[in-house]
C-alpha cells in the first residue's frame, strides 16, 4: 500500500516536472519586441525581389519614454524576397528585436501590385497567427506604398495610426471612404463576379522632407497623407479608381455612408447645400427569368438644409418639396454613376449578384458563370425618396433691406 | 469519567499515607486539613498565589477547616463575603444547634459538609467534591475549595472571576453600521452576548473541556430544531475525539475538526462579532466558543459565506449587492491580477491596446529583470511589508505602511529595478486582498496568487485557464461538515442564490437558506455529514474507539 502510494506520488511529480521541461516556448519579454504598426507592400522589379515589404516599427521610448533622444518615433525596415515570408525574414535580420505583427494597424499595397493581384498577400495575412484580420487595408494611389509608411504626420507620432484615424474621421464626416479591413477584403474577393473596394491613399506635397520632422516644423505641413478615392477590384485585381459621384453612389449602395454633403444648383445662381444624415438602400430583385433579372434600388434618405444663399421661402412646404425632388434626382444621378462605373469594370462589387442569389438560388446557379454579362445588361430601376427634415437653426435666411 | 470509581477507592489510601515524600504515591485529600493542605501545596509546587485561609468552624467544637483559592483567578469579594464570611458568621449557631440537639444520631445523619452546604454558605453555586483531580481543576479554574477536618470531601464554591477584558469593539470585521460589541476572552461573557440576542429556549448550549493540560472550556451552541440533528451530533463527535494537551485559541479546534487540512481554503468560518454568530445560529449553523479567545467558530461554512459582511444586512439591499460584487471582483483581482498582467505582456501582447502597449514598452525599456522575476520581487516585498506592518508595535505600524508603500514604491521605480506599471499591479492586488471581509479567505487568495503567477509565466493564458480548472475542481471536492463548498452554485440551487452573490430584500430571502434546507436540496449521494473521518487529522482519530463508532451506528439507525 505504502509503496504503491509513493510510486503514485513520484509519478505525479515526474509528470509535473515534465511540464517545466518544455520551458516557456513563446515567452518574449516586452522589451525584446519591436512592434510593427504598419506594413507597406510594394512590387519589386524582378521575380527574385517580387515582395518588397517595409515595416514601420514603433520606437516606444521616443513616443512616451522620459529619456527620448529626439529621434524619429518610428523606424522603417525594408526586406525583399520571393515570398512575403522571405521578405519578413530579410527585414528581421536588420532589426535588433523580434518583429511582432500583433499590432499591425495598416497595410498599404501599392497600386502596381494591386493591378497584378493581391490574393497571395491576403492568404499570408490570414494564415499567419500573429497578424490580425482587422488591420485596415489601403491601396497607394500612383506611388510606392513605402512612401506612405515613411511620411511624418501631425496628429499621431505613429503615421500608421494617423492614417487609421483619418479614415475613421472621413468615414464619419462627409467622406465616402469607409473602414475596410483584411477580412472584409478577403470576403469581397470571394464574391462571384465581383470584388472588394479598397480605400486609396496618397501623399500630397513635397516628398523630399516627408520622412523627417522638418516636414512638420511649418504651420503648413510639407507633406500630407490623404485618404481619397476607392479602388475598384475585379476578383483580386485592381481595375480602376472611383471618385466623385461614382464613389458616393457605390458607398450608398453598400449602406456605408453616414453623412455626406449634397449640393443643388439654384435657379437664381449659387448652390444650396444639404447634409444627408441618414440613408438606407434596399435591393429588390425580380428574377423570374434569371437571364434577365430586374434590380430595383430603393433608397430613402433624410436631409438637413445647411446653406441657402438666396431668398427662398423655406417656411413653405411647397418649396421644400421641390427641393426634395431635386435632391432625389441628385441621388439617383449618383447611384447611376456608380452602377455604370461598375458595369464599365465588369465587376459586381455592388453586391447585385448576392441579392439575386438570395432571391433565386436556383436561377443563380444557372447564370453565375456568366454573371458578368448578365450584370452589364440587366434592368435596373431606381426608387428614391429624399425627405428634408429640417433647415437647422433658422427657417428663412435673414435679409438685407 | 468512568474511571472515577477507581480513584475514589484510592483517595483515602493516599490520605493515610500522609507524610510520604511527594511523587511516590498519588496525592489526595487527607483526614486532617493540615495534611490536605500540604498535599495541595506539594501538587502546585508551593506556588505563592495559592491563598489558604484557615478557620475554625462552630465556636466550641473547633472543627479545623480551610478555604483555598488562587489569587487573581477568584473573585476576591465573593471569596471574602460569601465563602469565608458566611462560614464564620453562620457556623457558630449552626453547630451549637447541633450540639444542643444532643442526640448523636442526628449528627451522624447529616454530616458536617452537608450542613454547611445547605445552611451556612451564602454563595450561589457550591457542590461537594471528593475527587482530588476535580478539586485541583476547580481551584485552578478560580473556584474556592473548603477543606474540613475529618472529611474526605471538599466543598467547591464557584468564585470564578478576576480580571477580564471588557466587551469592546471588535478589532477585525469592522462595520460602519451595526453593533459595536465584540466577543471577549471569557466563554461565559461570550455566551451571554449571544443569549442576549437570541432569547429563545431553542438555543441550546453544551459545554465540554478540551485539552489534557489546559482543560479549556469549549461551548457548543446551536438552535434546536433549526440546526440539523446529525450536524450537531457530528460536531459533538469530532470535538469529543480531539486529544490535545493545549487549546489556546479556537484555531486549535478548527484545525482538528475541519474536513480537509491540505487546502488553502478555510472550511470553518470564524468571527469576533456576536451579531454574526447569532445570525448564523438562526440560520441553523453551529457555533463553537472557546475559552480564552474572542474568535468563535461557525460551521458549516461555504465559499460564499466568506464574502459576506455583517453590514450586508444592516444596509440597504442594493448597496449590499454592489458591495458583494466588489468583494468577488477583488478576490478575482487578488488571485489573477499579477498573472494576467504577466500573461498579457509576455505571451499575448497583441491583446493590449496599441497605445497602452507603447507605454508599457517604454516603461520596460531599461528594466533589467524578466517580468516574472519583477513580479515575484514586488509581490514578495509586498508580503514582507504586510507582515512587518502586522507585527509592528501599533505606533510604528503606520510608518511602515507609509514608508513601504509610498517611498519604497517610488524609489524602486526610480532606481530602474521595476517598471512603474508593476507597482500598480502589485498595489492593486494588495489592496484587493483587504477588500475581502474574511481574513482567512484573503490569505487563501494570497497563496493561490503565487501558483497562478508561476502558471502564467510558464504557459500564459493557457496556464491560467488550466489553473482555474484545477482551482474550481478542488473547491468542488471540499465539504464543510457535509455541505459542498460551492453550494449553492454546485449543486445549483435557485433558492440559494437569493443570499449569496446577491443579497435580495429580506422578505424575498425568507427562511430557506439554512444548512438543513441546503442538505434537503442536495442529491442523494451528497447527503453526508459523517464519513469524512479518513480525511480528518490523525490527532482526532486517536480517540476513535470502537465504542464511539457504536454510538455513531446508533445515530445512523435513527
Amino acid at each position: 500500500m505504502m509503496r504503491n502510494r509513493s510510486f503514485c506520488l513520484s509519478l505525479a511529480l515526474l509528470l509535473v516536472l515534465q511540464v517545466l521541461l518544455t520551458g516557456c516556448w513563446d515567452n518574449v519579454e516586452l522589451n525584446r519586441r519591436a512592434i510593427i504598426s504598419g506594413i507597406a507592400i510594394d512590387r519589386g522589379d524582378t521575380e527574385a525581389e517580387k515582395y518588397k515589404l517595409s515595416f514601420q516599427v514603433i520606437v516606444a521610448e521616443e513616443i512616451s519614454g522620459e529619456k527620448s533622444r529626439g529621434i524619429s518615433p518610428v523606424a522603417l525596415y525594408t526586406g525583399v524576397g520571393r515570398t512575403m515570408f522571405e521578405a519578413l525574414a530579410d527585414a528581421s535580420r536588420q532589426t535588433a528585436r523580434f518583429l511582432s505583427l500583433g499590432h499591425v494597424r495598416v497595410l498599404v499595397i501599392s497600386e502596381k501590385f494591386a493591378r497584378e493581384g493581391i490574393k497571395d498577400i491576403l492568404d499570408v495575412l490570414e494564415r499567419e497567427s500573429d497578424t490580425r484580420l482587422n488591420s485596415e487595408i489601403f491601396i497607394s494611389k500612383g506611388q510606392p506604398a513605402r512612401e506612405l509608411m515613411s511620411t511624418m504626420t501631425v496628429f499621431s507620432k505613429i503615421p500608421a495610426n494617423d492614417l487609421v484615424e483619418k479614415l475613421e474621421t472621413t468615414s464619419k464626416q462627409f467622406g465616402y471612404n469607409f473602414r475596410m479591413a483584411v477580412d472584409d477584403v478577403i470576403r469581397g474577393i470571394q464574391i462571384r463576379g465581383g470584388g472588394p473596394i479598397i480605400n486609396g491613399v496618397y501623399t500630397s506635397g513635397d516628398r523630399e522632407q516627408a520622412g523627417s520632422n522638418d516636414s512638420l516644423k511649418n504651420i503648413e505641413p510639407r507633406t500630407i497623407l490623404r485618404v481619397s478615392g476607392l479602388a475598384a477590384f475585379k476578383d483580386d485585381k485592381l481595375k480602376g479608381w472611383l471618385t466623385g459621384d461614382a464613389a458616393v453612389g457605390t458607398v450608398l449602395l453598400h449602406n456605408n455612408l453616414r453623412e455626406y454633403p449634397s449640393l443643388l444648383k439654384d435657379k437664381e445662381g449659387g448652390y444650396i447645400s444639404f447634409n444627408i444624415y441618414q440613408s438606407q438602400v434596399t435591393l429588390k430583385v425580380q428574377s423570374a427569368d434569371p437571364e434577365h433579372p430586374v434590380i430595383t434600388i430603393k433608397i430613402t434618405q433624410q436631409a438637413a438644409l445647411k446653406e441657402s444663399p438666396n431668398t427662398l421661402d423655406l417656411t413653405s412646404p411647397r418649396v421644400l418639396d421641390e427641393l426634395s425632388d431635386q435632391l432625389t434626382e441628385e441621388t439617383v444621378k449618383q447611384l447611376k454613376a456608380a452602377v455604370s462605373a461598375a458595369r464599365g469594370y465588369k465587376s459586381d462589387y455592388l453586391g447585385f449578384g448576392q441579392a439575386l442569389q438570395r432571391k433565386n438560388p436556383r436561377g443563380w446557379k444557372k447564370i453565375k458563370d456568366h454573371w458578368e454579362e448578365v450584370f452589364t445588361t440587366c434592368g435596373i430601376r431606381f426608387e428614391a425618396d429624399v425627405i428634408i427634415r429640417h433647415t437647422d437653426m433658422r427657417s428663412n435666411s435673414f435679409q438685407i433691406y | 469519567m468512568k474511571s472515577g470509581a477507581n480513584r475514589k477507592a484510592q483517595a483515602p489510601g493516599t490520605g493515610s499515607a500522609a507524610g510520604q515524600p511527594p511523587g511516590s504515591a498519588p496525592l489526595g485529600l487527607a483526614d486532617t486539613v493540615a495534611q490536605s493542605l500540604i498535599n495541595l501545596q506539594t501538587e502546585l509546587g508551593g506556588s505563592p498565589d495559592l491563598k489558604i485561609r484557615r478557620i475554625r468552624l462552630g465556636g466550641d467544637s473547633r472543627i479545623e477547616a480551610a478555604a483555598v483559592h488562587l489569587s487573581g483567578l477568584a473573585d476576591t469579594v465573593a471569596v471574602n463575603e460569601f465563602v469565608i464570611g458566611s462560614l464564620l458568621d453562620n457556623t457558630d449557631d449552626l453547630l451549637r444547634d447541633k450540639q444542643e440537639d444532643g442526640a448523636g444520631a442526628s449528627r451522624e445523619q447529616s454530616p458536617l459538609p452537608q450542613v454547611i452546604l445547605s445552611r451556612a454558605l451564602a454563595i450561589g453555586d457550591a457542590v461537594l467534591q471528593e475527587e482530588w483531580k476535580e478539586i485541583m481543576l476547580a481551584i485552578l479554574s478560580g473556584d474556592t475549595a473548603i477543606l474540613m477536618e475529618g472529611c474526605l470531601e471538599a466543598i467547591i464554591c464557584d468564585t470564578r472571576g478576576g480580571e477580564q477584558r471588557a466587551v469592546s469593539e471588535p478589532s477585525s470585521q469592522l462595520v460602519v453600521r451595526g453593533p459595536k460589541d465584540g466577543f471577549v476572552e471569557s466563554v461565559a461573557t461570550n455566551i451571554s452576548l449571544i443569549r442576549r440576542r437570541i432569547k429563545s429556549s431553542k438555543l441550546h448550549l453544551e459545554v465540554m473541556k478540551i485539552g489534557s493540560e489546559t482543560h479549556t472550556h469549549v461551548a457548543l451552541m446551536y438552535m434546536k430544531g433549526v440546526a440539523g440533528e446529525d450536524l450537531v451530533q457530528e460536531v459533538r463527535e469530532r470535538l469529543r475525539k480531539i486529544t490535545l494537551n493545549e487549546v489556546l485559541e479556537s484555531g486549535f479546534i478548527e484545525e482538528l475538526i475541519q474536513d480537509k487540512t491540505f487546502t488553502p481554503f478555510p472550511t470553518i468560518y470564524n468571527s469576533e462579532r456576536p451579531d454574526v454568530a447569532a445570525g448564523n445560529l438562526l440560520e441553523g449553523r453551529v457555533v463553537i466558543i472557546v475559552d480564552g479567545t474572542p474568535f468563535v467558530l461557525i460551521l458549516p461554512a461555504v465559499f460564499t459565506q466568506f464574502f459576506q459582511s455583517a453590514e450586508d444586512y444592516s444596509q440597504r439591499f442594493d448597496i449590499a449587492i454592489l458591495m458583494r460584487l466588489v468583494r468577488y471582483v477583488s478576490f478575482l483581482v487578488l488571485i489573477l491580477g499579477p498573472s494576467v498582467y504577466l500573461a498579457l505582456t509576455t505571451y499575448h501582447y497583441e491583446m493590449i491596446p496599441t497605445t497602452l502597449l507603447i507605454n508599457l514598452l517604454s516603461q520596460r525599456e531599461n528594466v533589467p529583470f524578466p517580468a516574472f522575476v519583477e513580479l515575484l520581487l514586488m509581490e514578495t516585498a509586498f508580503e514582507i511589508l504586510r507582515e512587518a506592518g502586522v507585527r509592528m508595535p501599533r505606533a510604528i505600524g503606520q510608518t511602515v505602511s507609509v514608508v513601504g508603500a509610498l517611498i519604497l514604491g517610488t524609489a524602486v521605480v526610480e532606481a530602474g529595478i521595476i517598471a512603474p506599471i508593476m507597482v500598480i499591479v502589485v498595489a492593486l492586488t494588495g489592496i484587493a486582498s483587504f477588500a475581502i471581509p474574511a481574513y482567512n479567505m484573503a490569505i487563501a487568495g494570497r497563496i493561490i496568487r503565487f501558483a497562478f503567477l508561476i502558471l502564467a509565466s510558464l504557459f500564459g493564458f493557457y496556464g491560467i485557464t488550466l489553473g482555474l480548472i484545477v482551482f474550481v475542481a478542488h473547491m468542488n471536492s471540499l465539504r464543510s461538515f457535509g455541505v459542498p463548498y460551492l453550494f449553492p452554485f454546485v449543486p445549483l440551487s435557485v433558492n440559494g442564490q437569493k443570499d449569496t452573490i446577491l443579497r435580495l430584500p429580506l422578505w424575498i430571502v425568507g427562511r430557506d437558506k439554512t444548512p438543513k434546507q441546503m442538505s434537503k436540496e442536495l442529491p442523494e449521494y451528497m447527503q453526508l455529514t459523517t464519513g469524512h473521518d479518513e480525511q480528518l487529522p490523525p490527532l482526532i482519530l486517536k480517540n476513535d474507539t470502537p465504542a464511539s463508532r457504536g454510538m455513531e451506528g446508533e445515530n445512523d439507525e435513527k
